[in-house]
């Protein structure tokens, strides 16, 4: 038996902290509470969770300052929970350091798959986890990284260098949203141009290659104003 | 000032090259006069300007040159003439530009009062709509908290459902009501940026899935890359609450139809189900917040919601209008391309 992950839940909303709190000690993780941002810090401080849930509206302090604070010493994941209709809140958050968001409302599962997906990737320094050597397999889609191969139900898929450096990016991010800022900057380097036109073009043209109905994706989902999420890998473990 | 010292070096050109003939000097000043008064506003300007001109014909033009003379012939003539010609023209432009004022103040009014009442129509629409399912869930969850011991364990769970179920419509309504709230509030109109329309498309058909999972949507779309401008959060509320309308109301389990086409001028997206369609009396007041089909519960009536996305379509100097075709209803909307606005990009 692994030892139990540490989840911190900073919320000044008792009824989601009791509801949050609830399902996630049901799925064996240990809960901890804290009602605003100062006593968060504290319980980061003192505790190191394993991850970090942060509401951005928080009574005394700015969510953002508590992600800038915590990055400055520490990778810890944290998904940050916002109301819907403020994309630009998200991507400065996300900007600053957050790992991924939630929208309020969210379900259970959904909440439980960024958890998951967010672990998974934090961990990726200290374990031996063979996420970057093995493929990335999610349906009929494989992306076998060594070989620099994608396949769609076997068969093969042409895709540019670009496009290849897209999807490779997101599929070793997956089940976590990447922004436009990010990608631009892992595939074309820091000096890349802001105008994300570009990498909306590539992503069309990967679409029209990946998905049977390019409006309706089963591997790649638009979070619109924000940037890209690829499909939880189905890997277990 | 400008003008009149422009005036003066006219008029010694004329004067100059010309036959020292001063009636075309006063002619100059007279136009410089009129000129000064229609861009000024009050009477001051005006007053000064004739006071200038005046001196400067008597200075610079009439003999004895470069001399104030005031005993010169029909002089009081000319300056009362100079000062009647500014005060005129000052008190039209004046009074001009005064009732344009007037006219201005009174469109912007009657722009306000306008979006005041659209908003006060929603408030009364949302605060009736939302009674009903809140009345539900105090109901349910309160039968449930009095009376435990006596419900027997499907009538827990319908209770339950019950609560989620309306509480899953009022986020609905909540969310309609947010983007409202993103169209801007001076110009009526919202921030447009470049958006792909298969993204906003393929979002907005995830979103309304997750609520509805049997909701099935057939896309046919044309293979080019289409980006067009709009406020993607508000574009795909209409999206969601036009499908969720054809799914809800359509009494038909055939998928959707969703059909984007690409026009000259304008990107068409068009909404087919293929169910009882739509009461050809009430299409007319569609879009108004009133409507509601007999065949559905009185509450989760389509009304706020197309009035809602008629709102947005209008914010994007859009159309939008709803018709029945050979086997159901059909919703469509036109968002405007913006070629100028795209060169940019």
């Amino acid at each position: 038996m692994t030892p139990k992950f540490t989840i911190l839940i900073i919320e000044d909303e008792k009824n989601i902290q009791t509801f949050v709190g609830k399902v996630l000690k049901k799925h064996d993780y240990k809960v901890l509470y804290a009602d605003n941002g100062k006593e968060g810090l504290n319980l980061i401080h003192s505790q190191c969770p394993d991850i970090i849930l942060l509401d951005l509206g928080l009574p005394d302090i700015d969510g953002n300052e508590v992600i800038k604070e915590v990055r400055t010493w520490s990778s810890i994941p944290i998904i940050v929970i916002s109301a819907r209709s403020a994309e630009k809140e998200k991507v400065s958050a996300l900007d600053l350091g957050a790992d991924d968001y939630l929208t309020k409302p969210f379900g259970t599962s959904e909440l439980l798959a960024r958890i998951r997906a967010s672990l998974r990737h934090s961990n990726r320094l200290n374990t031996d986890s063979t996420l970057y050597i093995r493929s990335y397999r999610c349906g009929g889609l494989v992306l076998d990284f060594s070989k620099r191969l994608l396949t769609i139900d076997g068969e093969k898929v042409h895709l540019t260098p670009i496009e290849y450096k897209i999807v490779a990016y997101l599929a070793q991010n997956s089940g976590k949203v990447m922004t436009y800022a990010s990608i631009l900057s892992n595939v074309w380097g820091p000096y890349a141009d802001d105008d994300n036109k570009i990498l909306r073009v590539n992503m069309a043209n990967i679409r029209r290659k990946l998905e049977s109905d390019p409006a309706q994706p089963k591997y790649i989902f638009t979070e619109v104003g924000v940037g890209y999420r690829m499909k939880e890998d189905e890997f277990e473990g | 000032m400008l003008g009149l010292l422009a005036a003066t070096a006219l008029s010694f050109l004329f004067f100059h090259l010309g036959h020292k003939n001063s009636a075309n000097i006063a002619l100059i000043y007279i136009l410089a006069l009129i000129l000064i008064a229609l861009n000024t506003t009050g009477y001051l300007y005006g007053i000064l300007a004739s006071l200038f001109c005046v001196s400067a014909v008597n200075v610079f033009f009439t003999y004895p040159f470069y001399k104030m003379d005031f005993s010169i012939a029909g002089y009081p003539i000319t300056f009362v003439g100079m000062l009647a010609i500014s005060l005129i023209t000052s008190t039209t432009t004046t009074r001009i530009k005064k009732q344009k004022a007037i006219l201005d103040e009174r469109e912007r009014k009657l722009a306000e009062a306008e979006k005041e009442r659209i908003r006060a129509n929603l408030l009364r629409a949302v605060s009736h709509d939302l009674r009903t399912p809140l009345t539900s869930i105090i109901g349910s969850s309160a039968s449930y908290l009095e009376d435990q011991e006596n419900l027997t364990q499907e009538e827990k769970i319908e209770l339950i459902a019950n609560i989620n179920e309306d509480a899953h419509w009022l986020l609905n309504m909540v969310e309609n009501l947010l983007t409202v709230t993103r169209i801007q509030n001076d110009s009526g109109l919202v921030i447009k940026s470049l958006e792909v329309v298969e993204e906003v498309v393929g979002e907005a058909i995830t979103r309304v899935q997750k609520r509805h999972p049997k909701l099935t949507v057939h896309v046919s779309m044309p293979e080019d890359f289409l980006m067009i401008p709009m406020d993607a959060t508000l574009i795909e509320q209409v999206l969601i609450n036009l499908m969720e309308n054809a799914f809800l109301h359509a009494q038909s389990k055939e998928p959707i139809d969703l059909i984007i086409e690409n026009m000259d001028q304008e990107v068409v997206f068009r909404i087919r189900d293929h169910g009882i369609g739509l009461d050809e009396e009430q299409i007319p007041y569609i879009f108004e917040g009133k409507y509601s089909s007999e065949h559905t519960d009185s509450y989760r009536g389509i009304g706020i919601g197309l009035s809602i996305c008629k709102t947005i379509i209008t914010a994007h100097t859009g159309m939008i209008c709803a018709l029945n075709h050979e086997d159901g209803a059909e919703f469509s909307f036109a968002l405007p391309k913006e070629k100028e606005n795209e060169d940019d990009a």
